[in-house]
Parts: structure tokens; sequence; C-alpha cells
């Protein structure tokens, strides 16, 4: 069904990758601090991205995508977060160590979660993580909205661009300003959102004839390698989070720099 | 009729009832930030009383039903196939609209939630509540690039208050079209509009903002500081908007002749003050507050006026919730307009949603 | 056997019937035609006798369907769907939007049925075997051309192994080849025990295939009887039906006054049975 994965990393289970990736997001900000979530950035994601030969991709990918907020983090943080020790002034706005300190850690938070959910998306195929949790009993429809989202929303963008090609061979402006493009969004929504729509009578009919709406568990035919050691990996993951929150909430989690 | 009443109110008095015993057993909400790590310990047992008291609001609801009826009828004919068919598209529609908007035009208007209202409106509370939560989680951990965002699942709780007051108030017939309404039904509908967004801006959202150094209209005391321009002209900026936004809704009415735009008005304005407060405390614990957009600056305002970082994230979330939601509402009003009566009828809450064909 | 008695349906929301007084009767392995102009009726007739009016779209329905002696009346839409398929014309709304190849998208039907894998897949071949499709296994069916979309379509349908398959305009998009294709499948079905009804446009289609041939017209049966009875009346073409070319054949003969039974012996001989 998949094509053949290049790495051990790929063939893991995806329940044990999303797993992973959330623990890991988690994880990041449960520890707080600067240590924690580099250390898992260091000690657990990279890794396993190197193994995956993801790990070019991955951080430029995720620091472009961190990029936007990290220059908000910074005004936010550096300039206008009350504190004591002022660095330096630009103007009215005071950019103070508790500042600088925040908004690091923010950043390297925030850097972990982008780089473990992409780690997570580069390596697994969306449709065999669908799949595989309704072989591990989520119920066909729920599977239904995600792989039916899946398609859905390229065919929509595809819809769009069909409907804006003929828009435009009818004079439509879609180039220039803002305000132009604006205007021409318009009356391209409206036809997108509306056959979309009236579609869904008679796709549910073909699938009800199909006995969709039948209650109870399918037969699957595609089965995903699962191990033992998977298993048990995703536990300990779980419950080492588990713990760290209890001991966060608690308030007995060591402070870490 | 009644038996869904009883069944509603039960819910509804869990959820406050959980919410209220859950917030005083886990301490006040202090939203100062533990030096630490800058997380905001409160924000984090908030959201977790939220979700448990939605979740045994939604299972006092469902034992009442139970109790009632010996079936689940309410909840699971929201999800006839129409309505599964129909939640991917509402899902696509979320993030393509949600996407596009929000990079043609740089304003906090994020368009998101459109296909999420659609669904509850057409197929209940629990629909729309489920498609919120799906497009939100799908949206991080299931799609690919370029539809992915990384941001988009902690705010799964917003998208699904969203659907639950969408469906809410579509149940309660707010989306109807109401045309050639007389004008004095306009004039009282307006009216009442007015009073109700000067209520909540009066009693509400000034006193809010006038904490600390801001202050807006309210006549300064002998001694005080003057207040920063930059504050003032805050000030009128959302003075004008609110201003701007209630002559929009009037001029509506009395051009349209539709007393449902005023429904729609006033249900969007409450959806969008309630995510607001919903969404703040989500915004500052994950992500420090910060989204990459403009109203980042916003929060840095407050922030210098001497908010702490989860109350600048609300402040600026309730200037552009309610103006987003609004908005969203509008949308999805003209798109069941122009779906037709037919097919709307077919959905479990259609009719309800639409009101009756009439012959 | 399907069998509609006393039908008159109307659509949910709306004040007039669309069927009225319908009796229509579908033998084991009979391939019967459905005609009539257009607005006649013929969609609704589908959806009802497939029994998702009122099932799945409500609505108000009078009389009775009745599936091998089963009542509709009570049945599920799934259960429906275990003896009763229904094709409509247009092929991007038959697909299912969450299979990623051909084969996946046939093997739906059987999936959702909750067979064991091995009887999926057995029905899944067969079905591709009955339309030729091998070569599209593997494609995404979001990609297929209009034609390949209905004939996959088509076997998604005869996937699920129904006992009455109703097809609404199955042909509609594609081209000789293709139409030849179905017809000769659906024969193959009819041989196999499979009741069809086929509403069509294309009378020829119909001429070749169908043993009975129904007129529909403002929802009531006009014409019910044998395929070259129906076709040689001369109300079809009132009617705003146009009839197959062999019946058009026959009448411009006859009228130039030639003698009917030797009309009919030469087309039998020189357009083929």
């Amino acid at each position: 069904m998949a094509p053949p994965a290049p790495s051990a990393y790929h063939r893991l289970n995806p329940l044990t990758k999303a797993v992973a990736a959330t623990v890991e997001s988690l994880g990041a900000f449960v520890i707080g601090g600067y240590l924690g979530p580099l250390a898992i950035i260091g000690l657990a994601i990279l890794p396993a991205a190197v193994l995956a030969g993801v790990a070019g991709r991955l951080v430029r990918i995720s620091a472009l995508l961190t990029l936007p907020i990290a220059i908000s983090v910074v005004l936010v943080s550096v300039f206008t977060r009350a504190g004591a020790t002022v660095l330096f002034a630009i103007g009215p706005f005071d950019a103070t160590l508790e500042g600088v300190d925040f908004a690091g850690q923010t950043l390297v938070r925030l850097f972990a979660i982008s780089t473990s959910i992409g780690l997570f998306g580069l390596t697994t195929e969306p449709r065999s993580f669908v799949l595989d949790l309704e072989r591990r009993s989520l119920s066909p429809r729920f599977a239904f909205v995600a792989l039916a989202t899946l398609e859905a929303v390229p065919a929509m963008v595809e819809r769009s661009s069909v409907i804006a090609s003929a828009q435009r061979a009818r004079g439509l402006d879609t180039e220039g300003s803002v305000r132009a493009r604006l205007r021409g969004l318009l009356p391209l929504v409206g036809p997108v959102i509306l056959s979309s729509l009236t579609e869904v009578e008679e796709r549910s009919l073909a699938l009800e004839v199909r006995a969709f709406g039948r209650p109870g568990r399918r037969q699957l035919l595609w089965r995903l390698p699962d191990s033992r050691l998977q298993l048990i990996a995703r536990l300990l993951m779980l419950a080492a989070l588990l713990a760290a929150i209890a001991m966060r909430v608690a308030g007995t989690f060591p402070r870490l720099p | 009729m009644t038996q869904s009443w009883v069944r509603s109110i039960v819910g509804i008095v869990a959820f406050f009832v959980v919410l209220i015993v859950g917030i005083n057993l886990t301490g006040s909400i202090d939203f100062t930030p533990d030096p630490n790590t800058g997380l905001i310990a409160a924000g984090n047992t908030l959201v977790t009383v939220l979700i448990v008291a939605m979740l045994v609001g939604l299972v006092a609801y469902a034992a009442t039903e139970y109790g009632q009826t010996r079936r689940f009828d309410s909840i699971t004919s929201q999800f006839d196939t129409r309505t599964i068919v129909l939640i991917p598209i509402a899902i696509a529609i979320n993030i393509i609209l949600g996407q596009t908007v929000a990079a043609v035009l740089k304003v906090p208007i994020y368009l998101d939630s459109i296909g999420t209202i659609l669904v509850g409106v057409l197929a209940g509370p629990i629909a729309g509540a489920l498609t919120g939560a799906l497009a939100n989680l799908i949206w991080t951990y299931v799609l690919p690039a370029p539809f992915h965002s990384d941001y988009a699942a902690p705010f799964f709780i917003v998208a699904v208050e969203i659907g639950l007051v969408a469906g809410i108030f579509g149940r309660l017939g707010f989306f109807r079209s109401r045309p050639n309404t007389s004008i004095e039904r306009l004039a009282v509908g307006g009216a009442i509009v007015v009073a109700i967004v000067a209520i909540i801006g009066i009693y509400g959202f000034l006193p809010f903002y006038s904490g600390g150094d801001i202050t807006f209209f309210a006549p300064q005391a002998a001694g005080a500081p003057a207040p920063d321009t930059l504050f003032v002209i805050l000030g009128w900026v959302v003075g004008v908007l609110l201003v701007g936004a209630v002559v929009g809704l009037l001029a509506l009415l009395f051009v349209r002749r539709d007393l449902g735009a005023a429904y729609v008005f006033l249900a969007g304005l409450l959806c969008g003050i309630v995510s607001a407060v919903i969404s703040a405390p989500i915004s500052t614990v994950f992500f420090g507050g910060v989204t990459g957009s403009g109203t980042d600056l916003l929060v840095a305002t407050f922030q210098k006026a001497g908010s702490d970082l989860g109350t600048a994230v609300l402040q600026q979330g309730l200037l552009s919730d309610p103006i987003d939601k609004t908005l969203t509402f509008f949308v999805v009003f003209a798109i069941l307009g122009a779906l037709s009566r037919r097919f709307v009828a077919r959905f479990p809450q259609g009719e309800k949603a639409v009101g009756l064909m009439e012959g | 056997m399907l069998q509609l008695t006393g039908v008159t349906y109307r659509y949910a929301g709306y004040a007039k019937p669309v069927l009225h007084d319908v009796d229509l009767r579908l033998e084991d392995g009979e391939i019967v035609g459905l005609v009539g102009p257009n607005e006649a009726g013929k969609s609704t007739l589908c959806l009802v006798a497939s029994g998702l009016a009122p099932a799945s779209i409500g609505g108000d329905l009078k009389g009775s369907l009745t599936l091998d002696g089963t009542p509709a009346a009570g049945l599920r839409t799934h259960e429906l769907a275990a003896r009763v398929v229904v094709g409509f014309q247009n092929p991007n709304t038959q697909r299912s939007g969450i299979a990623a190849t051909v084969f996946e998208e046939i093997a739906l039907g059987p999936m959702n049925l909750g067979l064991p894998v091995a009887e999926t897949v057995a029905r899944t071949h067969e079905a591709i075997a009955r339309l030729r499709l091998e070569p599209l296994v593997e494609h995404d069916p979001q990609r297929l051309s209009g034609g390949q979309a209905q004939l996959v379509g088509i076997a998604s349908l005869l996937a699920m192994r129904p006992r009455h398959v109703i097809l609404d305009e199955p042909t509609a998009q594609l081209d000789p080849a293709g139409t030849r294709l179905v017809g000769e499948a659906l024969r193959a079905l009819a041989e196999a025990g499979t009741s069809l009804l086929i509403a069509e446009h294309k009378t020829d289609l119909l001429d070749g295939l169908c043993g009975r041939v129904v007129v529909i017209d403002g929802g009531r049966i006009v014409m019910d009887g044998p395929t070259a009875t129906v076709f040689d009346d001369p109300r079809l073409h009132e009617l705003g039906v146009e009839p197959p070319a062999r019946a058009r054949l026959a009448r411009a003969l006859v009228d130039r006054g030639l003698e009917r039974s030797m009309v009919t012996a030469a087309l039998a001989q020189g357009l083929g049975a």
C-alpha cells in the first residue's frame, strides 16, 4: 500500500511515532527551562531524524515555521515584559533580562514542539496512521472523516483553481493589490463552498448504498507491523510524561536551568 | 419538548457545578507566571477543569436522556451518514479559508470556523463540537504540508466550544432568516441589540481594560498621570469599531428588512466573547501568548501597560474574537441562505435551524 | 424478486407526490429498461426501488417495496445495501473519497459489510474482472477519466454481490466500447440470477440488453411489456422518448410499404438479435 519505507524509523508503527511526538512536545514544556527542551531535541528528536534521514529537512522546515512566531516572541517578551534588570532600551521600550530569558525559553519550547511534530509528519503516511487507528478499534466513521478530509482539502484547492481559471476567462481579476485579490476571492469562495456542500447529498446516498451506515467493525485489508518492544516503548514514554506532569503539578519537579 | 429542555439544563448545571468545584479545589485563578518556566500553572488547571466539566456535562445530559427514553437518540441522530460526509467538507472549508484569509489579510480575522459552525447549525451541537475538535486535531496530526499547522491542536477546546454554541443557537432558531419584518419590529430588534452591546461595553469591557495605566474615556482623577497617547488612540479605535459594527448592523437590518441579522449578530458576539475567554489561557500556556500575527503587538502593548501575560492575551482576544466570530456567523448565515431548503431539511437539525418551508 | 406495489411517493417538504400508484416487478435474472421523458420520475423511481426513499432521504411512501419476500419498510440502509444497490449518473459523487487505489475503492463495499478479508478480496477481483478494470487497479480514483470513473463506480456496486441492481444512466460518460463492456457485464450478471433495472436515454443499449421495457410519464407507468413491443409503439415518440435505431428503421421501412414480418426478420439477421 505504501511505497517502501526508507529507514527503520519510518517503519515504526505510526502510533509509536505519534506517541513519541506528543510526549516530546508536552514534555518540552512540562520540563521547561532551557535544558529540558534542548535535551529532548538533542537526545530524542534529532537522533531519530538523523536515523530517518530527514534531519536537514526537519530543521529547515521547523526553523521556517517558527520564524514568524520568533519575531513576535521577541517583541512581546523581550521588550514589554515587566522585569527588574534592564539590558538596553529602544525608545520607550526596555529590554529586560527577564524578558530575554522568557523569550529564549519560549522559543526553545516552540522549536521542540515544531520539530517533534514535524518529525512525525515527515516519517508517517497519514493514511497509514488513520487506518492503523481503525484497526485498534477507532470507529470506521472517525476514520472516514480523517481520510476524507485528507482528500477533501487538496480537492477543494483544485476545485478553486478550476473555478478561478473559469472566472479569469470571464475577466475576473485575481492578481494585483490586496483589495483586488480580496474582491477576486469573494466570487470564488461562494461557488467552491456551495458546490462542495451540494455534493454532500448524493455522496452520502452513494455511501449508504455501499453499506456505510453499518454499525460494528470492519475487517481491514491492511495491517501495519507492530511489536512488543514498541508497545513497551509507548507505555514507558507515556508513563514518563505522566510522572513529569504529576511532579510539576505537585510542585516537586526539580528546578532546571 | 420539555424533556429536551430538562436534559439540556441538567447538562449545563452539571457543567457549571464541576467548573466551580474544580476552580475552588485547585485554588484561585492566578495568572502570574512561574519565574522558572514561564508557565502559568493555573492556565493548565483551568483548561483541565474546563475539559472535565464539559465531559461531565455531556455524560449528565446523556444519562438523563437514557433515563427518559432508554436511548441516546438526540446524540446519535446528529451523526447520520449525511453529517459524516459533511464533516470532512466542513473541515476542509475551515482549513482552506483559514489559511487563505490569514495569508491575504494581515488582520486577526481568521474565518477558520465556518465549517464547524455550519455543522453545528445543521446537525446539532455535539456534531459541531466534534467537527471543531477533529478539525484542529487533523490539522496538526494528520494533514501533511502545505495544509499542516503545528499550532492548531491545543485550540481544539475552543473549536469544541464554537461548535457547541453554534449548534445551540441553531437549534434555537437564531440563524433563521426573517425577511419582510415590519419596521416596528426591526426598530425593537435594533434597540435591543444596541442596548445589549452598550451594557456589555460599559459594564464589562471598559472596567476590564481600564485597570492600571490604561484609561480610555474615564475622567482623570486629580493627580493621576496622563494616559499614554498609545492607549488613548487604542481606546478611540475600539470605540469606533464598536460603534461602526452596531451602525453597520442597523443599516443591514433596515436595508434587508431581515430581523435574522440581529439574532446572528448577538449570537456571534456571545460566541466571540466566550471563545476569547477560553482561548486566552491556551495561547498563554502553550505558546507564550504569541501567534505570529499583528495582534502580538496589542498583547505587547497591554503587557507594557501593566497586565500580566495571561490578562494581556485575554484583553487582545476580547477585541479580535468577537469581530471574527460575528463575521463568521454572518458568512454562515449567507451560506445557509444560498443552500436549497430541500438540501438543508435533510440534515438532523436543518428544519429547526432554517425554519419550516411555507406551503 | 423486487416488487413495487401501488407506490405513491412524495419528497419531504413538497406538497405533491412525484410517483403515482406505481406497480413494478423485477424477476430474478430479468433485465428491465426504464424510459421516459425528462422529469417523468425515473430517478425517483430508482431511489424508491432501492429503498433509499424513504429510508435515507425521508419523504412519504404509500404502497410497498418488497425484496425477495421481505418488506423493505423496516430495513436500515445498510441492510438494504446487502440486497439492492443503486448507481447514479455522476461518477464524481459515486467515489468514496477515501480510497488510495481503484482496488481499495471497489473493495470498500464488501469491507463495509464486515466480510472477512479473503472474501472481500475475492469479490473485488470478481468485479474487476467483470468490467476488465485490471489495468486500472493501482490508479488513484481521483485521477480517472469520466468513463473510467463510471466503470469503477459500477464495479464498486457489483462487488457487493447484490440480488438487485438499479442503474440510473450508467453509460452517460462511456464511449461505445465502454457501453458494450457494461452491457456484457450486466448480461452476465443477469444470467447468474441478479435482477436489473436500468434507466436510460440510450434506447439502443436497452434494445440489445433488456427483455422488458417500462415507460414512465408524469410519475405513472404508462407502458410495460416486451422490449420489441414497447419500442415499436408509436406512442413512444409522442412521449418524447426516442426509440432505438432498429425500431426507427423498421418503422421507416414499413411506412414505405415493406411487409412488417420481413422487415423484422431482415433486421434481426442484419443487426443481430
